[in-house]
Formats: C-alpha cells, sequence, structure tokens
C-alpha cells in the first residue's frame, strides 16, 4: 500500500488549488452568501475546462482515465477553498451514466450538460434502492411516475438520474429536461432511459461518496487550519489564546480527526480505483465506513472550529463556520452517518477483523 | 497512490504469517498471560524462538541481528505477530534499551548486552519514572555519584513494569545536579539488579495484579563502564528511545484480534434477538470500532510509507494516542460483551477476565508520555500552538 501522490497527482492538486481560489465564495460587504447556492454556471465551466469533469472514466468513454483518487484529490482543493459547486453529485451522476455506457457522458465531461442526481425523497428516509418513484416499460419506451429531491439546486439540469421500481425490479433511469423546482422534481409520466439496476447505482454512490469525502477532507483541514492560526493571533487576557490549554488540547484532538479522516478518504478512494480487483462488498463497506469517519470527524472538527473561534466563528463574514455548515450538508448527502454505520452493522457476523493489507 | 501491496511486502506477509502461525507453539500464545498477568518463562521462550529464527528484532541494526526492513515491513511483522497472538518481544529489550545501546553504546557494552538483550537472556526493566517525576520526566532525582570506576547511586524509580522479572534495569539518573537545566544534567546508566543496596517492592494495582514495582537505591555501586554514551547526554538517549517507541506504539494488531475475539464470544451469548452480535447497539458498536482501528491502521501504514524517506511523517503523533484510545475502547466492549459473567473475576471463563483486564489498561492512555501530553506535542509540535 503507497498513500504517497503520483508527480501527476501533486501537479492536479496544484492547478485545482489555483483554480479553486477564483472561485471561493466573494464577500459581498456582511460576509459570504451562507446555505445551498444556485448553480454557478460560469465555475462550472471552469471545472470542466480543466478537465475535473471526467477524472476518472475510460478515454472511450470520453473521460481521462485517472481515476478515483484524482476525484478525491481535486475534490479536497474545492473543498479546501470553498468552492460551491455541486461537483460530489456530479460525479455520482456521471459514474452512473459511464457504468451504463451512455452517451451522454461525453457532453457532461465537457461541461455541456449538467447531470445531477435525484435520490432522495421528502417522505422517506434514504433509501434509494427502495423508491415509491415508478418506472413502467411498454416496449421500448420507458415512463416514470413520483417525485424525487436532489441534494442541490436543479434549476439547470439538463437531465437527472435518479431511482425507480418497475414492479419488484429497482431500475436507475436518466431523465431529460426534467420538471424541477429547486431541487424538487416531478415526473409525470416522464420520458425516461434505464441506465441499469443496483450495480449502476451502487457505482454512481460510490463516486459521489469518494468525492464527498473528499471534499469533506479539504473542509476539515482548512478548518483547523484557520482555527490554529486564530488561536496564534487572537488575544485575550493579554495573551495570544494558544496559552491556553484547554483550547490547545482540543485543537489536538482536531488534527486526529483530520489525519484519520485523510487517511480514510485516501484508502476509499484507492479502493474504489482498484474496484475490478475487489469484491463488491468491499468496495462498498470500505466507502462506508469512510462515510461513518467522515461524518463523525467532520462534525467534531466543524463543531470544535466553531467553538475555539468563539463569536467571529458564527459570522458570515468569517470563513470557519461556512465550512462548518458544509460538513454538515456532506453527512446527509448519499446518506447519512447512522445510516452508514446501520448498513455496517448489519454485516458484522460475516468476517472476523477488517484487513486493509 | 496505490491499494495493493507490492509483490515483495505481500511475499513477506505470507512468509511471515506461516511462521507465526505454525512455529510458534500454541501453549505460549495462549498460555504467556494468565490470570491477566505475564508467565515470565513463557515469554522468553517465546522470545528465544523469535531470536533463533531472527525475529526478535528486526528493526535493530542488521550489524546487530536487525533485517533492514523498512517502517512498512516493520508494520506488516508486528501486525503478523499480533495477528497470530505471538508474545511480542520484551519491548524493554527490543524496543527500548537495545536500540540505545546499539545507537550510543561503546563496542565493549555491545558485545556484552545486545545479543542478550535480544533473546531475552537478560530481561530489562526501565528506570525512568520517579515519584515526583512523571510526565515532567526531567525533574527526576535519582543520582549518581561518580566515585573512582564507579558511580553510587541513591534515590528511587517507580512505575517499573515487571520489574520483579528483571535482571537489569536502564536507569536515567542525575549526574550534574548544578547543570544550567534539568535535562542537561541526567545520564543513561545499566544497573545490575542484583546489585546490593538495590530493593523492589512490588505496587498491587486496581485489578489485582502485581505488574509494576518501585525500586531502591540505596548506595548501589555500579561499574562507571555501564554509563551508555556520554555523561550528560542521557536526556537525549532517553529521546531517542521516546521516539523510536511513539513510531511502534499503535498496537493494531493486537487491537484487531482483540475485538474479532470479543465478536466471536458475542457470538455465543445468546439474547433475544438470537446472539448478543444479533443486538442492533452492540452491532452497531462493533462496526464503529471496526472503522475506526481502520483508520487508525491506514493512519500506520501511511506514516510507515511516508517515512520511506527517513523523516517522520508528523501523523506519526496520533499513533500512540488513538492506539491506546482504541485499545481501551476494545477492552471495554470487552466487558460489554461478558455482562454479567465479568463480575466474578479470573475463574478461567473467558468472561470473567475482562474486567480486570478493562481496568488495567486504563494504564494504556498514561504510561509513554501520557495522551495529554501526546495532544501537546502534537499542538506545540505541529500545529505550532507554542502555550
Amino acid at each position: 500500500m503507497d498513500f504517497t501522490p503520483t508527480e501527476e497527482q501533486k501537479a492536479l492538486v496544484g492547478a485545482v488549488r489555483d483554480l479553486a481560489k477564483h472561485l471561493t465564495p466573494k464577500d459581498e460587504g456582511r460576509g459570504a452568501p451562507t446555505g445551498p447556492q444556485p448553480f454557478d454556471a460560469e465555475g462550472w465551466a471552469a471545472l470542466a475546462e480543466m478537465g475535473l469533469l471526467g477524472l476518472p472514466f475510460d478515454e472511450e468513454k470520453g473521460g481521462f482515465g485517472a481515476s478515483a483518487v484524482e476525484v478525491a484529490l481535486a475534490a479536497s482543493e474545492l473543498g479546501a477553498a470553498r468552492v460551491a459547486l455541486p461537483y460530489a453529485d456530479a460525479m455520482a451522476a456521471a459514474a452512473a451514466l459511464a457504468a451504463a455506457g451512455h452517451d451522454l457522458l461525453g457532453d457532461v465531461v465537457s461541461g455541456e450538460a449538467l447531470v445531477l442526481t435525484a435520490f432522495n425523497q421528502t417522505d422517506t428516509a434514504w433509501m434509494p434502492d427502495w423508491p415509491s418513484r415508478v418506472a413502467s416499460t411498454d416496449g421500448r419506451v420507458v415512463r416514470l411516475s413520483g417525485s424525487a429531491l436532489g441534494s442541490t439546486d436543479l434549476l439547470q439540469v439538463a437531465a437527472v438520474v435518479t431511482t425507480a421500481m418497475d414492479g419488484d425490479e429497482l431500475g436507475v433511469y436518466l431523465v431529460r429536461s426534467p420538471a424541477v423546482d429547486g431541487a424538487a422534481v416531478t415526473f409525470d409520466d416522464a420520458d425516461a432511459i434505464h441506465l441499469g439496476g443496483r450495480e449502476v447505482l451502487d457505482a454512481s454512490l460510490a463516486m459521489g461518496n469518494v468525492a464527498l469525502g473528499g471534499e469533506a477532507l479539504g473542509a476539515m483541514g482548512a478548518a483547523l487550519r484557520l482555527t490554529t492560526e486564530y488561536l496564534k493571533t487572537r488575544k485575550q487576557f493579554g495573551v495570544p489564546i494558544m496559552r491556553f490549554q484547554t483550547l490547545t488540547q482540543r485543537a489536538a484532538d482536531m488534527y486526529v480527526g483530520v489525519e484519520l479522516t485523510r487517511s480514510a478518504v485516501l484508502f476509499a478512494a484507492m479502493t474504489l480505483a482498484d474496484a475490478a480487483a475487489l469484491p463488491c462488498a468491499e468496495v462498498a463497506d470500505t466507502i462506508s465506513r469512510m462515510r461513518y469517519l467522515v461524518g463523525t470527524y467532520g462534525r467534531q472538527v466543524g463543531q470544535e472550529a466553531i467553538q475555539l473561534h468563539g463569536g467571529i466563528g458564527m459570522t458570515a463574514e468569517y470563513a470557519v463556520g461556512h465550512h462548518t455548515s458544509r460538513l454538515a450538508a456532506i453527512e446527509r448527502t448519499f446518506g447519512d452517518t447512522r445510516s452508514h454505520l446501520a448498513r455496517l452493522a448489519s454485516d458484522v457476523a460475516n468476517h472476523g477483523s477488517v484487513d486493509v493489507v | 497512490m496505490q491499494r495493493q501491496l507490492r509483490e515483495a511486502d505481500r511475499a513477506l506477509q505470507r512468509e511471515l504469517r506461516a511462521f507465526f502461525e505454525n512455529e510458534i507453539p500454541e501453549r505460549l500464545k495462549s498460555g504467556y498471560i494468565k490470570d491477566g498477568e505475564v508467565v515470565p518463562d513463557l515469554l522468553r521462550e517465546a522470545q528465544r524462538l523469535l531470536d533463533d529464527a531472527d525475529l526478535a528484532a528486526p528493526h535493530w541494526p542488521v550489524e546487530w541481528g536487525g533485517r533492514g526492513w523498512d517502517e512498512l515491513q516493520l508494520h506488516i511483522y508486528r501486525s503478523e505477530m499480533q495477528r497470530a497472538r505471538v508474545p511480542m518481544p520484551l519491548a524493554f529489550n527490543t524496543s527500548m534499551v537495545g536500540p540505545v545501546i546499539a545507537a550510543f553504546g561503546s563496542p565493549e557494552l555491545k558485545e556484552r548486552f545486545l545479543p542478550k538483550t535480544k533473546s531475552c537472556e537478560i530481561w530489562w526493566s526501565q528506570g525512568f519514572s520517579e515519584p515526583d517525576a512523571g510526565s515532567d520526566l526531567a525533574s527526576l532525582r535519582t543520582t549518581a555519584v561518580r566515585d573512582g570506576d564507579e558511580y553510587v547511586v541513591n534515590g528511587q524509580k517507580t512505575w517499573t513494569t515487571l520489574g520483579q522479572y528483571g535482571d537489569w534495569i536502564f536507569t536515567l539518573v542525575r549526574t550534574d545536579p548544578k547543570a544550567a537545566k534539568p535535562q542537561q544534567g541526567i545520564s543513561f546508566l545499566l544497573i545490575d539488579m542484583r546489585s546490593e543496596g538495590l530493593t523492589v517492592r512490588p505496587i498491587k494495582l486496581i485489578d489485582g495484579g502485581h505488574e509494576v514495582n518501585e525500586v531502591f537505591f540505596d548506595d548501589v555501586r555500579v561499574p562507571a563502564e555501564q554509563l551508555v554514551g556520554e555523561e550528560n547526554k542521557g536526556w537525549d538517549y532517553a529521546k531517542f528511545l521516546l521516539g523510536n517507541e511513539r513510531t511502534s506504539a499503535a498496537p493494531v494488531g493486537s487491537i484487531k484480534a482483540a475485538l474479532a475475539e470479543a465478536k466471536k464470544q458475542a457470538e455465543l451469548k445468546r439474547s433475544t434477538s438470537g446472539t448478543a452480535l444479533d443486538e442492533p447497539l452492540l452491532a452497531a458498536r462493533f462496526a464503529q470500532l471496526e472503522a475506526e482501528i481502520m483508520a487508525l491502521e491506514l493512519t500506520v501504514l501511511r506514516v510507515a510509507g511516508d517515512s520511506r524517506d527517513g523523516r517522520p511523517d508528523p501523523a506519526s503523533s496520533i499513533l500512540k494516542l488513538r492506539g491506546s484510545q482504541l485499545q481501551q475502547e476494545v477492552f471495554e466492549l470487552m466487558v460489554d460483551v461478558a455482562g454479567g459473567e465479568a463480575l466474578t473475576w479470573h475463574t478461567g471463563t473467558w468472561g470473567s477476565d475482562t474486567m480486570p483486564r478493562y481496568l488495567n489498561y486504563r494504564k494504556a492512555s498514561i504510561y509513554s508520555g501520557s495522551n495529554e501530553v501526546q495532544r501537546n506535542i502534537i499542538s506545540g509540535g505541529i500545529l505550532g500552538l507554542k502555550g
């Protein structure tokens, strides 16, 4: 096992870091915009131009032949710079297209077509593999009914990837020009394309989760950096507050959380990159373990970053709270910490221990 | 970045796994701890077997029996040994005093001590902590005064683990009480525990066991050639020793083996859901710990790989901290699994050993630099937060 980035990977990280600087949300006088953001087409074009939308996909499918590791590394830089673009979501949708061999992937990679996922539902817990949405097939015509929620603004999508039940059969479907309202989408006998079954859903969520993990890692590292800088410069009682061990001990625990998360995210990315050589369950389990750790440590780091800053951490004009906000959202995207843990818990009897080498 | 091990490392893993599984007798693996206490003869026997196969101290310099392995290969070695429940070579010998003598000792000291240290013919004890020098080790007060060809040692050491079996003790002693800084007047001295004036007294712990001791020095005369390196440089050697300890301080293999054992035991306990392992909250606890241990093991591997260019990765500071926490959490979970069976101690059943072990391992977050000290190392040394 080797965690050392290659020269190409280092170059990618440097390039994305430079790009991400320009995409950091701008201060609007009283701080950066808060909460979910509308889609930024200009920023998206920049990601596409750098080739980030096609990183893990084979060249013959229109991708750039890198892997999930590069996705995690790129996402980490976007997370560190608070870039509010739906990169992880788009990678999940693109991975579904790639798994199905659908030729819309080319337009997705070039940035011409925005395709995002809509796997959530207002009236169910996270269970994309058991939706209330219904697909009906009549010859070559597939129609979808029901509703779904995306994880972000869907107003500019060319298509969404969603799931539906065709009888007892779970399917993943592509719906072009869907009827959207913010993050909500309604299918009323909508024309759909069947992309595949559970294996396509698994491929989609695996890539989305690795990208999310990368983004979270970047956000956590940035929150820690901001916090340590603040502890060095902020003065109270006539001294920099790093003189107080009650704060520095907690900063040390934040560092522990970030580094454990880094190991887990990079390993999950390497595992997905190597998925062809591994049992499916091992890939999914590794990703769920990573998401459990990202959830647990992301929450700790995000909350502690605000607390160690004090009041300034609550303000929109200061960066650190935005990281906490984003980390809280990541934790509820493509399953939450509890659902990943429940999945793992249901499987503990099937192995003695978890071996990574 | 690459998930798979290199072929050479995989081959080493296979070779070690076969050796530890087949060549170390089961009676040593299951017998070296009895009712929570080390059985010294069995530990010595196991270490001799390892030494016969050049597997007692692979991290030592090659000329003294090391194998020239890199950190990743050493990690494979440790985790395979722990996975097979082979008694680890006595840490005082192979992780602590051995590397110090090999790095700083005179040629005579190396010849005299290293082979017997490696084979455990000599059982070493550690004489660092004192009643008033715990985390603040540099405030130690045991003195060694030069008198001709000898040092005369007076004072007291404490928390001397397994000192009741020790043949020799490596100590930090104050040789220059007038030094400008407390760290500057300390020397590293090797002392025969059969010396006149040296007394070992047991300290009984909350688990009922006799694991640690006080060691008293009353005009103990020590030949001056048993000084390691230079006089008053002992603090540097101690830092070297503690630094070595930190990189190997996460016993991931043992933690995993213990968790797997707990899981097996949980499956043997009937419950309303089937077995105890079918209870959602207990199953979730196993799943959490498996994820946390995975993250720790990956971090060990990441740090091991990164140090291939010689410099330790700063993330190595978290290994002792997190390793001790997870070890404690797994032993705590074992008590939960044992349930009512944990209320009787050492009756010969699995569950009856769990409570004293849980209590015993509260030590893990205190020894080798308490976890608060580890956090200070991280905040000061890595994050640059100067108190």
